[in-house]
């Protein structure tokens, strides 16, 4: 009898306990840390055959823990993110497993816009080509990113080549001739991101883009604000705030990165956050 | 109380006749040498890495002991029949279970209690060498060590539930290892679930594993490694929550074990 009413008493408190803990553990705070992964050479002499295990799990580390700094970002919560333990997770992780495409995936969706390390990021794409001779998204990578970021056309354009021929798609084809032009880049990179986008299924990744998105989205329309003054008026405009007030333009938009929108001296946009998350001043709010 | 401390210490001793202690040394002094060694690999954050290899270094060496220990504990005795004569006198099986359970909790606890002193000293070491910007939070580097005792504690009940109930040694084993796995995924599942992703999975799915994360162990509770590495703050609600579900938890099985052994047939 003591031993059933100690069983039901147990039983009774851990269905109880269930409750806040349940809602505890939902809400408890994320501990938005990376760390360190260890050097290639190690891994490889102890991971043994489980070495591309080791390198998916690497490149999900990194996954999950740049989906919580988007998260954060997204309720303007602004933390430090560990960009260079990122990049060197990855690489890490492209030497364990050269073949693996998550890691150039990865690379190529965080650190082209993030950390401007463009070089870095097309010498691992180069890396994985060597391997991944039939994957034709490695050259789109890098040919996207030495035409936009590099400016680097004539480049851009054997990238292209190459992907147009593994892919026998059109659209590589017409991207490389245009590449070959400098011209309407924000709609190029807009193109660009929906391609990333429409080849992943990962809601952290898609967040990620959304947030890009909507950033080339108001670069675009205040771009076009600017080109309507001038053709308007003659000369460019000093602020953003003279095309609203001209009338080319109805407000100013927000910077999903948290940033705000300025012309540099060339009259292109610019915004204080460069784009990136954890750059952007913190804003309190007094107004 | 006579009979459950006879039992008490007569699991003691068949584990350190076993050797257990010796391996138990051997294995600890060659892991915790190696240590500082490894450390090394980390040019920018040494004394993060040695804390990290330390702490996983207890957890591994604990599962290791937790399962063999727990896993072999009274299917061995039944196996040899010690329980057909033991159990013939007038002892209780409750006392039986019990005293073997607390034999092997106590040199689980007593296991961490060493291996935390060894990495406090290996961790001073290395920090000594290599000065890092984040003083080491002893007092979280002590929480994180017991509770990681209270996991292998916890999973043990677990081990001696399913070895009250075998009659070989392979579903303790398999079976214990199985929810060692499962319980320190259970909360990232039962996360995912309740987020974006699960309204594209079916209803039924998604309450199954909402019921299988409330029955199996859930030892995200007791992880608190990272507050140690980095020496992040740690409020007292995870460490109060952590005792509660340990005792409820580990209370629960031990009664189904003794319930289990009780009904089983021995001769």
């Amino acid at each position: 009898m003591i031993k059933k009413g100690l069983f039901l008493l147990l039983l009774c408190s851990y269905i109880s306990l269930m409750i806040p803990l349940t809602a505890f553990m939902k809400e408890r705070p994320v501990a938005v840390k990376l760390g360190y992964f260890p050097e290639a050479h190690a891994l490889k002499t102890v991971a043994g055959d489980h070495r591309y295990l080791v390198a998916q799990y690497a490149v999900v580390k990194v996954l999950f823990y740049f989906g919580t700094i988007v998260e954060k970002a997204k309720n303007m919560i602004v933390v430090k993110p560990e960009y260079q333990n990122m990049f060197k997770t990855l690489q890490t992780a492209s030497k364990l497993d050269p073949w693996n495409a998550d890691v150039y995936y990865f690379t190529q969706a965080a650190f082209t816009w993030e950390l401007n390390k463009i070089q870095d990021v097309n010498e691992m794409l180069d890396y994985g080509m060597k391997h991944r001779t039939w994957d034709y998204q490695l050259p789109y990578f890098a040919g996207f990113n030495a035409a936009y970021f590099l400016k680097d056309y004539g480049t851009a354009a054997a990238y292209m080549k190459k992907a147009a021929e593994l892919s026998k798609d059109q659209l590589m084809t017409s991207l490389a001739s245009r590449y070959l032009y400098e011209s309407g880049q924000n709609e190029i990179a807009l193109q660009f991101i929906e391609f990333m986008q429409q080849r992943t299924m990962d809601r952290k990744l898609i967040n990620l883009y959304e947030f890009r998105k909507k950033a080339l989205i108001a670069v675009i329309s205040i771009q076009k604000g600017v080109n309507a003054y001038v053709r308007s008026r003659g000369t460019p405009p000093s602020r953003i705030e003279d095309i609203v007030a001209a009338g080319f333009i109805d407000r100013i938009p927000e910077d999903p990165y948290g940033g705000t929108f300025y012309l540099d001296e060339k009259g292109t946009v610019r915004s204080t956050s460069k784009f990136a998350f954890g750059t952007a001043p913190i804003r309190w709010s007094t107004e | 109380m006579g009979n459950f401390h006879c039992f008490y210490s007569l699991t003691v001793k068949a584990l350190i006749r076993d050797r257990l202690v010796h391996i138990f040394s051997l294995v600890v002094a060659t892991v915790f040498l190696l240590i500082p060694v490894f450390s090394m690999f980390s040019m920018r954050q040494v004394q993060e890495l040695s804390i990290t290899l330390c702490l996983s270094a207890i957890s591994f060496i604990l599962l290791i002991f937790t399962i063999l220990s727990g896993a072999s504990s009274v299917w061995r005795d039944v196996e040899k029949r010690y329980t057909a004569s033991i159990l013939g006198l007038p002892v209780s099986r409750a006392e039986f279970v019990l005293g073997k359970f607390s034999a092997i909790a106590v040199l689980i606890v007593a296991s961490a209690i060493i291996m935390g002193f060894v990495s406090c000293l290996v961790i001073t070491l290395i920090t000594l060498r290599y000065p890092a910007d984040i003083p080491v939070n002893w007092l979280n580097l002590f929480v994180a060590v017991s509770a990681d005792a209270l996991k292998y504690v916890m999973l043990l009940s677990i081990a001696l539930l399913f070895s009250t109930m075998s009659t070989s040694f392979f579903l303790p084993f398999f079976a214990s290892i199985s929810v060692y796995f499962a319980g320190n995924a259970s909360q990232e599942v039962f996360d995912y679930v309740a987020g974006e992703y699960g309204t594209t999975i079916p209803f039924l799915s998604r309450m199954i594993i909402k019921c299988v994360y409330y029955v199996i162990p859930n030892f995200a509770v007791f992880n608190m490694k990272v507050q140690a590495i980095y020496a992040l703050p740690l409020t007292p609600a995870p460490i109060f929550y952590a005792i509660l579900y340990f005792i409820c938890y580990t209370g629960i099985m031990l009664c189904l074990s003794v319930w289990s052994f009780n009904r089983r047939e021995l001769v």
